[in-house]
C-alpha cells in the first residue's frame, strides 16, 4: 500500500477500523464455533478463545497503525478535540480569537500597504534594470528635481547610447477631454506624454491595436496618437473593441486612439495609474529645443552586462558639459557661487524597479511607523492569548496528569497543546484577512484628496497571505510555546493528588503583564507624540484667514491676444465682484500653499549674501481676499497694477527684517530686477504686509509681491461669506457668462488645500490614536484577566488570612502586589524603548520633543488610570471573600 | 512467552509459505495452518497475527481482497505476490543459515 493511501486511510479512519474489527470478529466467531461444535459450552468457548486470542482492540491498534501514517492521524486526532475543547470554552475562546484578528488584521493590512506602495516591483520585465534620473536644486522645500528638459534628454540619450537606453515619461496629468461617443463633454483623464520608444523599452505589449513606437516620435506634431489603459479602456469604454480607430480631442488637439496597453501595465507611479499615453512629440512645440521647459521624467533601462557605475559617469559627463554649455541661461547677475553650484551639480540616476512615486516618498516613513505599531499590538494581544492559554491548561492539569501516566509522552502533549493555539491562531487569521481586506482601503482613501484619488493594488496576493501565515506560525509558537511547555510539565502524582500549585501557576503570567505594559507603553508613547504633534500644526496660525476662501483655476487660454486676455480677466474678476455673497475677489499667480519661484536678492552692503526670496504676482485686493494685515503702508493702486515697468513691490514682515533691518520698510526701496516684464532695476516698497506662511511647518519664507501681469490666468481667489460650497457653482456660471472663453477647471476651497498638507500627520494621529486605544485595552483585558485567575487561584489563602484577622486592605494589597510590580517593571521598560523609538518620528513632530511634559504624562497617565480600571474589580473580589465559603472550597 | 517471542520474529516466513505453498488464505485459515502443521507448538497469541499480516501487506509481499465464506460470512483472503515470492526466498536463505549456526555452535560449544 502506498504513502498516498496510507494518508487517505488518515481521514477514513472510522471505516478502517471498521474493516479492521469486522476481519478479526470473524476470527474469532470462527474459533468459538470450532469448539462448540466439540461440545464446549458457549460461554466457556468464547472465554477461552480470548484468553488465547489477546485483546482485539491492541491488535486493531497495531494494524491500525500500520495502515495509516501516524502523524497526520494524531494531529488530526489533536485537531478534533482542540475544537471541542474550543467551543466548550466559547466566552474565552471568542475573546482571544477577536483580539488576535484584530491585531493580525492590522499587521496584514499595515503589510499589503507597505508592499502595495513600497516593496512591490513593477510587473515589467526585469525591472532592476530600470533607472530615473535626479538632481538636487538647492532649493529647501523641493530638495530635487525629477523633471527635464528637451535639450538635456537629447544630449544624455546621444551620450548614453548603447549602456542605457532613455525616454521621456512627462509628468502625469488631469487634462479635459472630449470623446467622440460623448457628445461634446469634457472629462478629465490622467494624461501621460512618452517617447516613442517608451513602450518597446519599458517591455509592454499592446492588448489591442499598437502601442506608442519611436517612428510617431520622429517628427514633432505629425503623429497625433494615443494609446490607452486597459483599466481605462474597460472602466470608461466597456471593453469595447471598436475603440481602436476612434478619435478624441485632448486640449483643442485631435488625437486618435491607435492601441489598448496591455492589462498589467498602468504606468511607471505606483498609486497613479494612467488613463491615457500620447507621444513626446505631440506636445508644445516651445517645449523642444528649450532648456527652460522642464516637462519630464527621465526613466531608462540599463543594457544587459553594464555597470550602474558606469552608466552614471558616463550620463553624469554628459549632464556636465550639457550645463556649462548652457551656463549663459542664468544671466549677467548670477552671483559666482551660483555658477559654481549651477555647473558642478551632481545627476544622480536611482533604481526605478518599483516605479518612482512622490506618493511613496510622502508616506514610506508614516507607512513603516505604523507597521511597527501595529506588530507592537499584535505582542501585546498575542501576550493575552498567551495568559488565556496559561490559565486554561491549568484547569485542565488533571487531563494532562493522566494521559501522562497512561504513557503519552511529554513531546505528544505539547503538540496537542499547541494544535489547539494552532486552531485559535488560524481563526484569528481568517478573520483578520477579512479585516484587513475592509481597513486597507480606508487607510488608503485617507492619504489622498478627494479630487485625485489615489488606486493602490490592495489585492491580498500571495505575498499578503505568506505574510500572514507565517505571522500566524509566530503567534503559535511564541505564544502557545510557554503554555504548553508548562501544562504537560506537570507532575502526575501531584496532579492526581489535589494539590495544586497556585502561586505558581499565576507567577507564570507575571512575564506577560510586563511584556504588555511595555509595549502598551510603548505605543501609547508614539502615539501621544504623533497626537500631540498633529494637534500642534493644525492649530497654527498660518498668517491668513483660511475660511471661506475658494480658488477658482482657469482653463489655460490659447489664440488670443494679451491685451484681450487682461481686459477679460478684469471683466471676470468685476463680475465675480457683483455676485451676492462675495466679499473679496483677486487673482495671484500662484496659491499661497502652492508652488511659487524663487528670486535671489542681494543684500545691499553685502558682496555675496543674498536673499531666496518667494515672488508672488498678485492683484491689489489680494491681501484683503485672503485676510493678510497690512503692518504699514498700503496694497497697489491701479497705476501701479497697469505701469510698465513696474516697479511697486510689496513686502512681509520677513523680508523687511532680511533686507532693511531693523528700520521700516515702507517708502523706501530695494535693488532687484524680477524678469523681462518689470526691468526697472529699483523697486519701491509701497507697503508691508504680515507674514504668510507657506508650509505649516516652517516659519513664512520671506515674500515679495508684485502686481499680476494679466496675461496669465492663474487663480482666482474669491472670500465669500457664508458656506463655500453653496456658491461654487454660481461663480463658475457667473465666469462663463462674464466671458466666454474663461473656463473654470476646478474649484477648491482654501481650507482643504490647507488640509491637505497636514494628509501625512493626520494619517499617523488617528491610526496611532487607534492603535494605541486598542493596545490598552487589551492590555488592559489582559491585566485584569490576570488578576481575576490570581484571586480565584488564591481565594483560600485569603480566605484562610481573612479568618486570621488580617484587614480587607492587607489581604487587596498582596493580591495586587505580584502584578503591580510587573506592571511596574514593564512599565519602566517600555519607557526606556519609547524613548529610544522615538528617535525614528522625530522627523515627524511638529514643536514636540519625546521629553515634554505632555508627551510623558499622557501615556503614563493613561497606562495607570486603564491599570487601576482593570484592577478595581478583582481587587474588589478579594476583598469581599467570604472566609466560611472560601475554607469550604475545595 | 519466550515461546511466543520466538515466533513472532518467523510469523512473516511461516505466512509467506504457507501462502506460497497451500494458496490463497484468511488470517484464521492460516492460525489452524500453523497450529496444526506444527503440531500444537506453535501457538501463537492469535491476535498478533493479524498486525504481521497488515505490514506484510503493507510491505507488498502479500495482496488481500473481501470475499464471501460458503457460511455467507464476510473474510478478509491473502494471497502472496510476485515480491513476496522473491522475500521469501531471502528469508528462507537466511532462516537456514541461522538455524546452521546456531545448531554448529550448541554441537561443538
Amino acid at each position: 500500500m502506498s504513502w498516498w493511501s496510507r494518508l487517505g486511510n488518515v481521514f477514513r479512519a472510522s471505516r478502517l477500523e471498521r474493516e479492521l474489527d469486522e476481519e478479526l470478529r470473524f476470527h474469532l466467531d470462527e474459533r468459538v464455533r470450532e469448539l462448540t461444535d466439540a461440545g464446549m459450552p458457549a460461554d466457556a468457548a468464547v472465554a477461552k478463545v480470548a484468553r488465547r486470542f489477546g485483546s482485539p482492540l491492541r491488535w486493531r491498534e497495531q494494524s491500525r497503525d500500520v495502515k495509516l501514517l501516524p502523524w497526520p492521524d494524531a494531529v488530526l486526532r489533536d485537531i478534533r478535540l482542540g475544537l471541542r475543547m474550543l467551543r466548550t470554552n466559547a466566552g474565552v475562546t471568542s475573546v482571544a480569537v477577536l483580539s488576535l484578528s484584530l491585531a493580525l488584521g492590522a499587521c496584514v493590512a499595515a503589510f499589503s500597504l507597505v508592499d502595495a506602495l513600497i516593496l512591490r516591483p513593477l510587473p515589467l520585465e526585469r525591472s532592476e534594470q530600470l533607472v530615473y534620473l535626479a538632481f538636487p536644486t538647492y532649493n529647501a522645500e523641493r530638495p530635487e528635481a525629477e523633471t527635464f528638459n528637451d535639450p538635456t534628454l537629447v544630449r544624455l540619450r546621444d551620450a548614453a547610447r548603447g549602456k542605457v537606453d532613455l525616454f521621456a515619461m512627462s509628468t502625469q496629468v488631469m487634462r479635459p477631454a472630449i470623446f467622440a461617443n460623448a457628445a461634446g463633454t469634457k472629462e478629465q483623464i490622467r494624461t501621460q506624454y512618452v517617447s516613442g520608444d517608451a513602450f518597446d523599452r519599458l517591455g509592454v505589449r499592446p492588448a489591442l491595436g499598437r502601442a506608442i513606437t519611436a517612428q510617431d516620435d520622429d517628427v514633432p506634431g505629425a503623429s497625433p496618437v494615443a494609446v490607452i489603459s486597459y483599466a481605462f479602456w474597460n472602466r470608461r469604454f466597456g471593453g469595447d473593441p471598436s475603440i481602436v480607430g476612434q478619435w478624441l480631442t485632448l486640449e483643442e488637439r485631435q488625437l486618435q486612439i491607435v492601441g489598448v496597453a496591455e492589462q498589467k501595465f498602468t504606468g511607471i507611479e505606483p498609486g497613479r495609474p494612467t488613463d491615457l499615453w500620447i507621444t513626446y512629440a505631440m506636445y508644445n512645440p516651445r517645449a523642444f529645443g528649450n532648456f527652460d521647459f522642464n516637462w519630464f521624467r527621465i526613466v531608462g533601462r540599463v543594457r544587459e552586462n553594464v555597470r550602474f557605475e558606469e552608466a552614471q559617469s558616463i550620463l553624469q559627463a554628459a549632464f556636465t558639459s550639457l550645463r556649462r554649455d548652457f551656463v549663459g541661461r542664468l544671466g549677467p547677475n548670477a552671483s559666482p557661487e551660483r555658477v559654481e553650484r549651477f555647473l558642478s551639480t551632481p545627476l544622480y540616476m536611482r533604481s526605478a524597479g518599483n516605479g518612482p512615486s512622490p506618493l511613496r516618498n510622502q508616506f514610506e516613513q508614516p507607512l513603516w511607523i505604523l507597521g511597527a505599531i501595529a506588530s507592537l499590538v499584535l505582542l501585546i494581544a498575542g501576550s493575552n492569548v498567551a495568559n488565556l492559554y496559561l490559565a486554561r491548561t491549568a484547569a485542565r492539569e488533571r487531563e494532562m496528569a493522566l494521559r501522562l501516566s497512561i504513557g503519552a509522552s511529554r513531546g505528544r502533549l505539547v503538540q496537542q497543546l499547541l494544535v489547539e493555539s494552532a486552531l485559535v491562531a488560524a481563526s484569528a487569521c481568517a478573520l483578520g484577512l477579512l479585516f484587513a481586506n475592509l481597513a486597507a482601503p480606508i487607510v488608503v482613501g485617507m492619504l489622498t484628496p478627494a479630487d485625485d484619488p489615489v488606486y493602490l493594488d490592495l489585492r491580498l496576493d500571495w505575498r499578503a497571505l505568506a505574510f500572514a501565515g507565517s505571522l500566524m506560525l509566530l503567534t503559535t509558537t511564541i505564544f502557545g510555546l510557554l503554555p504548553a511547555l508548562r501544562a504537560s510539565g506537570v507532575s502526575p502524582l501531584n496532579a492526581l493528588k489535589g494539590g495544586g500549585r497556585p502561586g505558581t501557576r499565576a507567577s507564570a503570567m507575571r512575564p506577560f503583564v510586563a511584556v504588555q505594559a511595555a509595549f502598551g507603553l510603548v505605543v501609547l508613547f508614539v502615539g501621544s507624540l504623533l497626537v500631540i504633534s498633529f494637534a500642534k500644526l493644525s492649530s497654527v496660525n498660518p498668517g491668513f484667514s483660511s475660511s471661506g476662501v475658494l480658488l477658482l483655476s482657469l482653463d489655460p487660454l490659447r489664440g488670443i491676444e494679451k491685451e484681450q486676455q487682461r481686459l477679460g480677466l478684469q471683466q471676470v474678476l468685476e463680475r465675480l465682484r457683483s455676485v451676492p455673497g462675495v466679499q473679496s475677489v483677486s487673482s495671484a499667480e500662484y496659491n499661497i500653499i502652492g508652488r511659487a519661484w524663487t528670486h535671489y536678492i542681494r543684500i545691499p552692503g553685502t558682496t555675496l549674501n543674498t536673499i531666496e526670496a518667494t515672488m508672488a504676482p498678485v492683484t491689489a485686493e489680494f491681501f484683503e481676499t485672503m485676510g493678510i494685515p497690512l503692518v504699514s503702508g498700503r496694497t497697489f493702486t491701479t497705476a501701479e497694477m497697469n505701469a510698465r515697468p513696474s516697479t511697486a513691490i510689496i513686502v512681509n514682515e520677513a523680508m523687511a527684517a532680511l533686507y532693511f533691518g531693523n528700520v521700516p520698510a515702507a517708502g523706501r526701496t530695494l535693488k532687484a530686477r524680477f524678469g523681462p516684464d518689470s526691468d526697472g532695476d529699483v523697486q519701491e516698497v509701497v507697503g508691508v504686509v504680515k507674514d504668510a506662511r507657506y508650509d505649516l511647518r516652517k516659519a513664512a519664507a520671506p515674500t515679495v509681491y508684485i502686481p499680476l501681469r494679466l496675461n496669465s490666468s492663474g487663480t482666482i481667489h474669491v472670500r465669500v461669506s457664508g458656506d463655500p460650497t453653496s456658491l461654487a457653482a454660481r461663480l463658475r456660471e457667473e465666469v462663463r457668462a462674464a466671458h466666454p472663453l474663461f473656463r473654470v477647471t476646478t474649484i477648491r476651497e482654501q481650507s482643504a488645500i490647507i488640509g491637505q498638507t497636514l494628509l501625512r500627520e493626520r494619517l499617523l494621529a488617528i491610526l496611532s490614536a487607534f492603535f494605541a486605544v486598542v493596545g490598552l485595552t487589551l492590555a488592559a483585558l489582559g491585566l485584569y484577566g490576570v488578576m481575576s485567575y490570581s484571586v480565584v487561584q488564591r481565594t483560600r489563602e485569603i480566605g484562610i488570612r481573612l479568618a486570621l484577622g488580617a484587614r480587607q486592605l492587607l489581604v487587596v494589597r498582596t493580591v495586587i502586589a505580584d502584578a503591580a510590580i510587573a506592571l511596574l517593571l514593564g512599565g519602566v521598560c517600555g519607557l526606556a524603548g519609547g524613548l529610544y523609538l522615538a528617535r525614528f518620528v522625530k522627523s515627524l513632530l511638529f514643536e514636540v520633543t519625546p521629553l515634554d511634559f505632555w508627551s510623558l504624562a499622557l501615556p503614563i497617565g493613561l497606562l495607570f488610570v486603564a491599570a487601576l480600571v482593570a484592577a478595581a474589580l478583582p481587587a474588589l473580589r478579594a476583598a469581599r471573600v467570604d472566609p466560611v465559603n472560601a475554607l469550604r472550597y475545595e | 512467552m519466550a515461546r511466543q517471542d520466538a515466533l513472532q520474529g518467523s510469523l512473516p516466513l511461516l505466512v509467506l509459505t504457507l501462502l506460497a505453498r497451500r494458496g490463497p488464505l484468511h488470517g484464521y485459515g492460516l492460525a489452524t495452518q500453523i497450529e496444526t502443521m506444527s503440531d500444537e507448538t506453535l501457538r501463537v497469541e492469535e491476535g498478533s497475527l493479524y498486525p504481521a499480516l497488515h505490514r506484510l501487506e503493507e510491505a507488498g509481499h502479500i495482496k488481500a481482497r473481501w470475499s464471501t465464506t460458503d457460511t455467507g460470512r464476510r473474510a478478509r483472503i491473502y494471497e502472496i505476490t510476485a515480491r513476496g515470492r522473491a522475500q521469501l526466498e531471502s528469508e528462507e536463505i537466511r532462516w537456514k543459515a541461522i538455524t546452521a549456526a546456531v545448531g554448529k555452535i550448541l554441537r561443538l560449544a
